[in-house]
């Protein structure tokens, strides 16, 4: 391990990921601590506590049989179900929520639940679906002996319960800091549906006052992280159902008469979720209500295009440069998480980013980079890229450790006693060998970036984004412009995944 | 002057000593076997004297240079020049067999114009001409095994140390390895020291046989 290489990654983590923070919580005084005492603030986060724990347990009950019939049956088209699973994941929620609420007259608190459950089913599938393929063969053999298929699940449930509750917790997290779908849903009308994080940001509105704000946002943090400290607990658990050097491979489980049943259910779980979105959109850009035409979808994206082209570029270049540094610091820091005498301590510390509302973190880095000394930062687009590494590099840690933790530590050992010195074995023995979860870390970073809404929302530099575009856009009404937008955002999204499944013979590692 | 000379040596992990006050001579061309059971302390010997684990206390001497002082590194593992052959290999799976050994090569200083000969000629010694593109994937265990060793060797070692090099292979195989390896030893001058769970084997080539029990020796014979 490379000491000086370790620290300057965390001194640009403390820079990007915990200075927007630090700079935030000096704000507070004893009056913004008073204000939140309130009777509004307590029924804000009963209600924002509840959200997140009835879509946490709504993606669990979805998630899990969706991971089991994927990954280890001999359902139809078990193989491409599987990857496109995560695709409702990665579209944008409010995306879906523009959707639903067209299509199915949804509004509300059920309208929020719906799409976010949709939206985050996918954390708690893959999580399943890759510790019910890292159960070894002989293990469900002996249990199999013991009392067939049923003492098999019982045998299975206990290794797979861990992980798939770490994506319940992370699908927790994501919903109760998202402000985009409560906000948009209650911007279509009654019934209104207000949440935590928008009361943040409604407060950042009303007054600027960063203190005020942290203040606000102190019983969500700790919301917040009551949920990653387990998971984070729960993913380790997991991780020990994993590959060990002599590992058998299971066999899939037949589901007889019940394969196409599965298959229906599982092909209508991804209507839902992608299909119908994908779909709508498609018919909105290509005239909608007005009579659906090729002329008119293709006219949609020429405007869309000549419109936004410069939104679209400005989110794929900050989406690409936040990937390619967040995988660079992941891979140095991921690997003293694992390797280094005390590197669990740096576990806690890099989720902090994500344990803050988005809202908060965006004010975070106005309040830290607006200043006279960084002014030149401030105003270029760079601090969106800046601001989006320091929310988003702990996936890239949690990705890279989590392949660095299943690395067999005498392959580095090997290069040490043959005279390869840390950072040449850094790059030339544990990158190559992580090469899939270092790309699944690059997508999942890219495509968090372009679809990030929230933390962007208040930082002037990110107001000429696509997906800042469309949220201000479907404010002043919908039509095939957006819909076109949208779609292209979609494509953008989907392309690295899709990339890598056509060129690269190895599955994506996405998860940490 | 020993080759390898450990000196109430002690590593240990939370509570429990995995070499007790450890303490040990080791002469040049020396092939000395160390057996004994499970968690006696075998692996924790090898690894002690590679760099790999950081004792609390005592001294480790390789060719009378001191290497590690208490649970200070003198010289680090990288700097010794010591060939290890792990249990399973350990073979890089992102680079052919010959690409395993140039990347050794290249950080012994060879020059690159005589990397690729040199690779080819440690692949035949271990008698896998031939296999200089093949990837680890490809490999059969014995295979494998030898192109480890090879790897084991590219450094130039003077001591080479052996992790149950033959635990996963049958008994053809098993043979054919340790003939390999007495013939390299005795070719280079290397001195060995030898874990192995099947001493049986391995006696013919050993000079000497050392018996670790809880982390401390039970016999040397």
């Amino acid at each position: 391990m490379s000491r000086p290489l370790v620290t300057l990654a965390l001194l640009v983590f403390a820079l990007l990921g915990l200075a927007p923070l630090a700079v935030m919580a000096g704000r507070v005084n004893s009056e913004d601590l008073a204000a939140l005492f309130t009777a509004n603030s307590g029924v804000l986060l009963g209600r924002t506590a509840l959200y997140g724990l009835g879509v946490a347990t709504l993606a669990l009950v979805l998630g899990v049989p969706f991971g089991f019939l994927t990954a280890r049956t001999d359902m139809p088209f078990a193989s491409v179900l599987r990857p496109l699973g995560v695709v409702p994941l990665f579209l944008p929620p409010m995306m879906l929520a523009m959707v639903w609420t067209a299509v199915a007259e949804i509004r509300g608190a059920g309208a929020a639940w719906f799409v976010s459950t949709l939206s985050t089913f996918p954390l708690v599938a893959v999580f399943a679906a890759r510790a019910f393929e890292r159960i070894d063969a002989r293990q469900e053999e002996a249990a199999r002996m013991v009392g067939g298929l049923r003492a098999v699940l019982r045998a299975d449930l206990p290794l797979v319960l861990p992980p798939a509750l770490c994506g319940a917790c992370l699908a927790f997290v994501f919903t109760v800091n998202d402000f985009s779908v409560p906000d948009y849903v209650s911007w279509l009308g009654l019934p209104k549906f207000s949440v935590y994080a928008d009361s943040i940001y409604a407060t950042w509105r009303i007054d600027a006052s960063p203190g005020r704000a942290v203040a606000m946002a102190l019983p969500l943090v700790a919301l917040t992280l009551l949920m990653l400290i387990p998971a984070l607990a729960l993913r380790r658990r997991g991780a020990l159902a994993s590959l060990s050097h002599d590992f058998r491979t299971p066999e899939r489980i037949s589901l007889g008469a019940w394969r196409w049943p599965a298959f229906l259910s599982c092909t209508s779980l991804l209507a839902l979720a992608a299909i119908v979105p994908i779909g709508r959109l498609l018919w909105e850009a290509g005239g909608g209500p007005r009579g659906w035409s090729t002329t008119e979808l293709s006219s949609a994206f020429a405007l869309a295009l000549e419109r936004s082209r410069g939104d679209v570029r400005n989110s794929v270049t900050n989406a690409l440069i936040t990937a390619l540094g967040c995988v660079a610091l992941g891979l140095v820091l991921g690997h003293a998480l694992e390797r280094a005498r005390r590197g669990r301590l740096l576990e806690p510390l890099v989720l902090l980013p994500l344990s803050v509302p988005a809202v908060l973190f965006g004010i975070g880095i106005i309040v830290l980079w607006n200043r006279d000394a960084t002014a030149a930062i401030y105003e270029s687009d760079f601090l969106v890229s800046v601001l989006l590494t320091g929310r988003f590099m702990v996936f890239a840690v949690l990705v890279a450790g989590g392949a660095v933790a299943s690395l067999d530590p005498r392959l580095e050992e090997a290069a040490r006693v043959a005279g390869v010195g840390p950072v040449r074995r850094l790059t030339h023995i544990v990158a190559p060998a992580l090469r899939s979860s270092l790309a699944g870390a690059f997508v999942l970073v890219f495509v968090l970036s372009l679809r990030e809404l929230d933390a962007t929302l208040l930082v002037p530099a990110a107001n000429h984004t696509a997906m800042f575009r469309i949220f201000n856009q479907i404010h002043f009404g919908r039509d095939a412009f957006v819909a076109a937008l949208a779609l292209l955002l979609v494509f953008l999204i989907v392309l690295p995944g899709l990339l890598w499944s056509l060129f690269a013979r190895k599955r994506l590692e996405l998860l940490p | 002057m020993s080759a390898v000379r450990l000196d109430g040596v002690r590593v240990v992990a939370g509570e429990r000593a995995l070499l007790d006050s450890l303490s040990l001579n080791v002469e040049p061309g020396e092939h000395l076997l160390v057996v004994g059971p499970s968690g006696s302390g075998k692996t924790t010997l090898l690894r002690a004297i590679a760099g790999l684990a950081i004792p609390s206390s005592g001294t480790v001497e390789l060719f009378g240079a001191r290497v590690s002082d208490g649970a200070k590194v003198l010289i680090p593992s990288e700097q010794r020049r010591i060939g290890f052959l792990f249990q399973n290999s350990a073979l890089w799976p992102h680079m052919s067999a010959a690409r395993q050994l140039e990347f050794v090569l290249e950080h012994a200083g060879v020059p690159k114009a005589q990397r690729a000969g040199r690779a080819s000629e440690l692949l035949e010694w271990v008698e896998l001409k031939g296999f200089e593109s093949r990837m680890p994937a490809t490999l059969s265990g014995g295979e494998a095994q030898r192109v480890a060793l090879a790897r084991a060797l590219a450094i130039g070692p003077k001591l080479l140390l052996l992790d149950e090099p033959l635990g996963p292979l049958d008994y053809e195989l098993r043979s054919g390895l340790l003939a390999k390896l007495g013939e390299l030893q005795r070719k280079l001058g290397l001195t060995v020291i030898h874990v192995t769970h099947a001493p049986e084997e391995a006696r013919a080539i050993a000079t000497r046989t050392l018996r670790l029990r809880s982390g401390r020796i039970e016999v040397s014979e």
